[in-house]
């Protein structure tokens, strides 16, 4: 809590590193933050190219590193599933975006806690480079899967990587713990106290609904998984027993640790993990929702509908933990309690679907990239949900947990729709960002090799799962059932090599267009938010002393009597 | 105390030493962490105040999960050891402590008492914060009643009683790392006593910064958002107390 003076008037241009590493201007931060995912998701897609790989090459061997071991599968597993879901999905949506794009759309230049927001970028940082670490140390990463269920992660030498590896692992999700509620404080606080006049809630473009709504589900959540880190933490170094029951022998020898439970550890982590679950897809449904609308030309179908169903959403994922752990042996009745109330969030769920449809259905339509994408989130996100009522009875889930049907599931409604909001966001807002334009011919391209090869890789998945195949095994040799099912696994491999590769056409189109793509008007898109009434790429004091005053809501296209098809934010009369 | 000012036309802010309440809400307060390049703009000092506000009082509610998803861990351990498979039920082996009740009292009555002086602190300021908005050159502090500087031995003191406490606890062989009760006691308190500790630096940052030259607004701001953090500490402190007691087993 210092002065600082105005960014706003540049009075003397600051040097490289404060303008563009140790800056607390919520733009330079939202793209730190966007750029450390983008590490973390090339990292994460290897590791899961490897692991696809060896399911169906075990013997395979990889130029600089050998055979997989199985001890290394879990290891990658454990990675792909850390990175893919904290350092991907809950960063580039919300920190990520909604640091550059949160205080623009709300017509401010700046965060509330500039300097908090700073420090969050950098202690996820170093959360990160932590869990990377773990790699390279004695026993190598962890391998107890993006869940760390004790009793076997509470004891130290319970197997390879369950050594350092996983207490780096815990340091790291306790660090990105509190850089998240860093976050979530400043989030919240901004969209609370520093709106612009006229900027009424119900104002808000749906973006800022679902990033002001995902920092609250942040800031509950993740303080409950540091809980439970810690408990575990202690358990592996200072010799308590939250987690350990009594009488546990591991590799032959009897634990001297009694006392605890390891079921409190699926209670805690599951109390986080659901609310988890829609901090990662909550800024996806929001861009998507936005993106739909400014493209169909179309004001979003049902906006209070919209908000309501992503207030309910948020609150409803706190009551329904207990859907992961139906062969936890809990009560039948809390079973039963868990199952209608996980079936409950398919309604709001229902609504913000019928309501995407309904705000394309009829609209002038533009086949740009974004809305390419966002449309592929819609189609995802029914093929995803579709499954999810029927895990959450727990006479089906007893049997399909932990199978690849779960697999199939939660990639198709989490990591894929999330990876095409973020897709889409990212064409999307390029221009504001880099102040070019990207390739739309490359991004239909990528988009159609993407869309399909998602579908291609976890729809037979389902198949898997339902046969009986179980998850988190590296090899199951010797077992006939498994065995038959080798044609599936080598389809979804191949399609997952392609679909990878065609990653390299986003790469290529990201980074050409960021140095040689044509420069970006001001408001390529016709879009009446205010963060394009700014010139493209913003400029570093956003929007200076000039104060947007807003006279409508966020969605006024095709107004009847207006002269254009669309009307900003911040333009005269009502 | 109400005082208007020139600046507001809509309602005149309330001030005099209210909650995050009584400062009237004006919405739409572009800005940055500090002002608008007008360091004495009453307004921008008024939204930085409650932004911070905003920000202690979210900071509460992450806390309170986080001692909510340790104290719902302790019930649950309280309330059930392990399973027998003889007798078909669960044994309990929770062995409970033997509170040092004296000590723990001492220290609550510290750490009430560094509230109230803490919350005295608190108003002067702000009343302080307020004549210098209307120009009046705010008078340092130091050379008022130093309730800062009392908060902070009284804070020092609940610390260094906790201290005792655990020492007492040791000498009855209740270690971290042995029975659960002891496990939770530790855990429980240590993790107040660290977020106690976090309030304790920022009231050293804001009694230094007389010497080391920060704005009386800062100042004035750090002291009011840890005066509800204090508040809050204090209320947890309690919370935690009465869980050791009512569900020592
Ligand atoms: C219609 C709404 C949904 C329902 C009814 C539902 C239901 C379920 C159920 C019952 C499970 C437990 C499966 C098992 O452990 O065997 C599950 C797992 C999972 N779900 Fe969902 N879900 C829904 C939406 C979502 C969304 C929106 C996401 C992500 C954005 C998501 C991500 C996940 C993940 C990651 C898992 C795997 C957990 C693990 O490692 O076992 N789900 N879902
Ligand atoms: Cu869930």
């Amino acid at each position: 809590m210092e002065e600082r003076s105005t960014s706003s008037t540049a009075v003397s241009t600051p040097g490289f590193l404060r303008r563009c590493v140790f800056s607390t201007d919520h733009k330079v931060v939202g793209l730190q933050y966007f750029f450390l995912s983008f590490a973390a998701v090339l990292i994460g897609t290897v590791l899961s190219l490897l692991m696809r790989i060896h399911l169906v090459w075990p013997t395979v061997s990889l130029p600089f590193f050998g055979t997989i071991k199985p001890e290394n599968y879990l290891a990658f597993l454990t990675m792909h599933g850390t990175l893919m879901v904290f350092f991907v999905l809950s960063t580039v949506p919300q920190s990520g975006f909604g640091n550059y794009f949160l205080p623009l759309q709300l017509g401010v230049s700046e965060m509330a806690f500039p300097k908090l927001n700073a420090a969050g970028f950098w202690t996820t940082l170093l959360s990160f480079l932590i869990l990377i670490a773990a790699f390279f140390v004695p026993g190598g990463a962890s391998g107890a899967g993006w869940t760390q269920y004790p009793p076997l992660s509470a004891i130290a030498n319970s197997g390879p990587g369950q050594a350092l590896g996983t207490d780096l692992w815990l340091v790291s999700m306790g660090l990105f713990c509190v850089a998240s509620v860093m976050g979530a404080i400043n989030f919240i606080t901004t969209t609370l106290k520093m709106r612009t006049p006229g900027m009424d809630l119900m104002r808000m473009p749906l973006t800022c609904w679902t990033w002001f709504v995902t920092a609250i589900l942040s800031l509950l959540a993740f303080s409950v998984l540091l809980a439970a880190v810690i408990l575990l933490l202690l358990d592996r170094n200072a010799g308590t027993a939250f987690f350990v029951p009594a009488g546990l022998i591991v590799s032959g020898k009897a634990v001297a640790q009694t006392g605890g439970s390891p079921l409190l550890w699926q209670h805690l982590f599951w109390f986080f993990g659901h609310p988890e679950v829609y901090i990662a897809i909550l800024p996806g449904m929001g861009v998507t929702s936005h993106v739909l609308s400014v493209f169909s030309r179309k004001p979003v179908f049902g906006y209070r509908a919209m908000v309501w169903a992503i207030v309910a959403i948020g609150f409803l994922g706190f009551l329904v933990w207990g859907h992961h752990m139906f062969v936890s042996g809990m009560n039948p009745y809390a079973a039963f309690a868990f199952s209608a109330l996980t079936t409950a969030i398919a309604v709001p769920s229902a609504i913000k679907t019928f309501n995407w449809i309904g705000t394309i259905w009829d609209g002038r339509i533009r086949f740009t990239t974004p809305l390419l994408f966002s449309v592929g989130f819609v189609s995802l996100f029914i093929t995803g949900g579709l499954t999810g009522p029927l895990l959450a009875q727990p006479a089906l889930d007893i049997y399909l947990h932990d199978t690849y049907f779960v697999v199939a599931h939660f990639h198709l409604i989490m990591a894929m729709a999330g990876l095409f909001a973020i897709f889409a966001a990212t064409h999307f807002w390029f221009p504001k960002m880099f102040g070019r334009m990207m390739n739309e011919r490359l991004g239909a391209l990528h988009f159609w090799i993407t869309f399909l090869g998602s579908y291609a890789i976890f729809m037979p998945m389902h198949l898997l799962g339902t046969a009986g195949h179980p998850r988190r095994y590296s090899e199951l040799t010797g077992v006939q059932y498994v065995a038959a099912m080798a044609p599936l696994q080598k389809f979804v491999t191949v399609a997952a090599i392609i679909t990878m590769s065609g990653q390299i056409i986003f790469l290529v189109n990201f980074f050409w267009s960021m140095f040689k793509g044509p420069t970006a008007p001001a408001n390529p898109w016709e879009c009446t938010t205010l963060e394009w009434t700014l010139p493209s790429p913003t400029p570093a004091g956003g929007f200076g002393e000039h104060v947007p005053m807003v006279n409508r809501g966020a969605y006024e296209y095709s107004a009847p009597g207006a002269e254009t098809d669309y009307l900003m934010q911040d333009a005269p009369g009502s | 105390m109400p005082i208007t000012s020139g600046h507001e036309t809509e309602t005149p802010p309330k001030l005099g030493g209210g909650g995050p309440g009584k400062i009237s809400r004006r919405r739409g307060y572009g800005g940055d962490d500090g002002d608008h390049g007008r360091p004495d703009d009453f307004s921008s000092s008024r939204s930085r105040l409650r932004r911070y506000r905003v920000g202690v009082a979210l900071f509460s509610v992450c806390v309170t999960m986080l001692f909510l998803g340790i104290g719902s861990a302790y019930v649950v351990t309280q309330g059930m050891g392990p399973w027998n498979h003889e007798a078909g039920s669960r044994v309990s082996i929770w062995r409970p402590l033997l509170l040092p009740y004296r000590q723990l009292w001492l220290n609550s009555l510290l750490l009430i008492a560094s509230s109230v002086t803490l919350e005295f602190a608190r108003r002067g300021m702000l009343k302080k914060q307020e004549f210098s908005t209307m120009g009046i050159r705010p008078p340092r502090f130091k050379t008022e009643f130093p309730w800062l500087a009392i908060t902070v031995v009284f804070g020092l003191g609940f610390l260094a009683g906790q201290f005792l406490v655990w020492n007492t606890l040791r000498h009855q062989g209740v270690y971290l790392g042995g029975a659960a009760s002891g496990s939770f006691f530790y855990t429980l308190t240590g993790l107040h006593a660290v977020h106690l500790a976090g309030g304790l630096a920022v009231l050293l940052y804001a009694l230094c910064g007389d010497w080391t030259g920060r704005k009386f607004e800062s100042q004035q701001i750090a002291v009011d958002a840890t005066g509800w953090y204090w508040h809050f500490m204090a209320l947890l402190w309690f919370g935690i107390f009465a869980l050791l007691h009512f569900a020592r087993g």
